[in-house]
């Protein structure tokens, strides 16, 4: 039932196992109280100190029988306490007009059968609940058995067999269906973990990967001229060493921002570049006009890192503009000429993003392009 | 940096002593407003006939042929009063700070006759004023940019060529490199440049300052008479 309500993953398993015991408990309270109490009520009935007390005890008990039944499949919503009540008091009853030395046979019918109605009643609860039942039935069969006229001592030992007897195999029934229920809303539970914890492994390959990926470039970026500092075959006095490492620094300052969660990363990251030539000195003009579009990173390197480079190695101003609408986004880098290759040369890198670049007696100009596809 | 190309066609047809322009000047920093006098007045060719921090303060003192007004005075952007004096046929140059590509295509649609970043400097500025006494496009790469990014739906449809002028001169801001890279001639680079500018001139709501640049533009050969829609009407209106 609370594997029914909860509707958590382990719900369905849970319900299909409990549909089994329920019918099974059912099925033993019903059977036990026809096919026993029945005809020992009947065998004995001009023997009962009151007769027609019995018959409605046992009238009594079938009633609440079939309200816990129907309870059980949803029918009928009835609290379980004045159900429980109402099978003490006729056990009660039960104990007042049984026959006289009848107390241990089957027309003290309802010791025997109030465990298997309790724990139709019950269904669902914790055990306790039935412990409890049980142990107010043994309470009341106590006083059953002091008030009864017979041997003390046999009387108390048959007693406790019958306690045992009674009670054992209820409070087992409900065990075991609990312990059952709890085992496969455990099982789908942890099947359901096991998906996370997969998915969550997975997720944290492709992280290392990307992780891996971006410590590839980094040590492209910035690895051979620390190597060579390091080892002292670079000179850092040397001005090309220099401008290696601003190349390095504009990327690795890229780089960083590449990962900030920001609105506009494109303009994120050519403010980085920016931000670091200008630390060097180099005053830098940055116009954007218009929206860029979300572009994957790769696009977004491919559209910046080239520009990096030419701002790494600027010397006296460089102007940055960004032209972008859903459709296309062209990225300029434009600064006085300084000692970087003559020439012209333009090429499509990917197919996704076109690269140009000129310089001629005054002006260094690259310009990157993408276009939707 | 090249800027005398975009010079336009102010001095070669001009008679040898011309008539010099005269400018008024409308700013709220007395700093800037010093700085701007002084640029203008140096050349030979404008004359700068009054400054203050008051548009009808400063028009009061003279008909000046070009008032070059800073769109943000004492803490108010300007633009309905660019709207209104430019309906009225008086030439308006803005320059401002804000250069956001928003607030250059809503100036040139009050009709403005262009628009200077402030800080695009002086030869720009000088030209600047020239050609709009000529009721002549120039167009600083600012409004280039702007131009190129708008994407209103009211925007004037832009041929291939135009737009990639526009592009490349809002980029390099070289009329030079711009030539060489779209391997035309500069005085082409200009052409393309202006034409997009005077597109504009017929796009949003008439003023009489744009239809004198259409004009002017036709008179140029710049465009053609078929090209310009509803020019005629708004000249007549």
């Amino acid at each position: 039932m609370r594997a029914e309500r909860d509707g958590g993953p382990g719900a369905t398993v849970a319900t299909t196992v409990e549909r089994g015991g329920r019918l099974a408990a059912i099925g033993i309270a019903f059977g036990w109280h026809l096919v026993m109490n029945l005809p020992a009520i009947v065998a004995e009935w001009p023997e009962f100190r009151v007769p027609w007390a019995a018959g409605a005890g046992w009238l009594l008990y079938t009633v609440v029988g079939v309200i816990a039944a129907l309870r059980l499949y949803g029918r009928v919503r009835v609290p379980t306490t004045p159900l429980i009540a109402v099978l003490l008091l006729v056990d009660v009853l039960s104990f007042a007009t049984v026959p006289d030395g009848e107390i241990f046979a089957a027309a003290n019918w309802a010791w025997g059968t109030i465990g298997w109605f309790a724990v139709i009643v019950l269904w669902g609860r914790r055990v306790g609940a039935l412990v409890a039942v049980m142990a107010a039935n043994a309470a009341i069969a106590f006083v059953g058995v002091l008030a009864h006229n017979g041997e003390l001592a046999v009387d108390l030992s048959r007693f406790v067999m019958f306690v045992y007897g009674t009670a054992v195999l209820p409070i087992a029934l409900l065990a075991a269906m609990n312990a059952l229920r709890v085992t496969s809303e455990g099982a789908a539970a942890s099947a359901a973990a096991q998906a996370a914890v997969e998915a969550e492994r997975a997720g944290a390959v492709r992280a290392q990967h990307e992780r891996r990926e971006r410590m590839a470039i980094v040590t492209r970026a910035a690895g051979s001229v620390l190597a060579d500092l390091a080892d002292g075959r670079a000179d850092p006095g040397d001005p090309a060493v220099q401008r290696r490492c601003a190349l390095a620094a504009a990327r690795l300052r890229r780089l960083i921002a590449e990962s900030d969660d920001v609105p506009d990363p494109l303009l994120h990251e050519l403010r980085a570049c920016v931000d670091l030539a200008e630390r060097q000195g180099v005053p830098v003009e940055l116009v954007a006009v218009g929206e860029v579009p979300p572009l994957p990173i790769p696009v977004r390197r491919l559209l910046a890192e080239p520009l990096a480079a030419v701002l790494a190695s600027a010397r006296d101003w460089a102007r940055l503009t960004v032209v972008a609408d859903e459709a296309e986004v062209v990225v300029s880098l434009t600064t006085p000429a300084a000692d970087v290759p003559d020439g012209r040369s333009s090429w499509a890198v990917d197919g996704v993003v076109d690269y140009w670049y000129e310089r001629d007696e005054d002006l260094v100009w690259t310009q990157t392009r993408w276009r939707a596809a | 940096m090249d800027t005398n190309s975009m010079a336009g066609g102010v001095t070669p047809d001009a008679a040898p002593t011309p008539p010099r322009v005269a400018v008024a000047i409308v700013d709220d920093h007395p700093v800037v407003l010093e700085g701007v006098r002084s640029w203008l007045a140096a050349d030979p060719r404008l004359s700068v006939v009054a400054t203050g921090d008051d548009i009808d303060a400063v028009l009061s003192r003279g008909a000046a042929d070009v008032l070059l007004l800073d769109l943000r005075l004492h803490g108010t952007m300007v633009i309905d009063r660019v709207a209104e004096l430019s309906a009225a046929g008086q030439r308006v140059v803005v320059y401002s700070e804000h250069t956001d590509a928003a607030t250059i295509l809503s100036v040139l649609d009050a009709g403005a006759v262009a628009f200077l970043a402030k800080k695009e400097g002086r030869d720009h500025c000088v030209e600047t004023v020239l050609a709009a006494a000529a009721d002549r496009p120039y167009v600083t790469p600012a409004l280039a940019g702007a131009m190129v990014g708008d994407r209103s739906n009211a925007r004037p449809t832009l041929s291939d060529k135009e737009r990639e002028a526009l592009l490349l001169w809002f980029q390099s801001m070289s009329k030079a490199s711009v030539a060489k890279r779209m391997q035309i001639s500069e005085h082409t680079v200009k052409q393309y440049v202006d034409r997009a500018r005077i597109k504009y001139a017929r796009a949003g709501r008439p003023a009489a300052t744009k239809a004198a640049l259409l004009a002017r533009a036709i008179e140029d050969g710049l465009v053609r008479p078929e090209e310009i829609g509803g020019y005629r009407s708004w000249a007549a209106g």
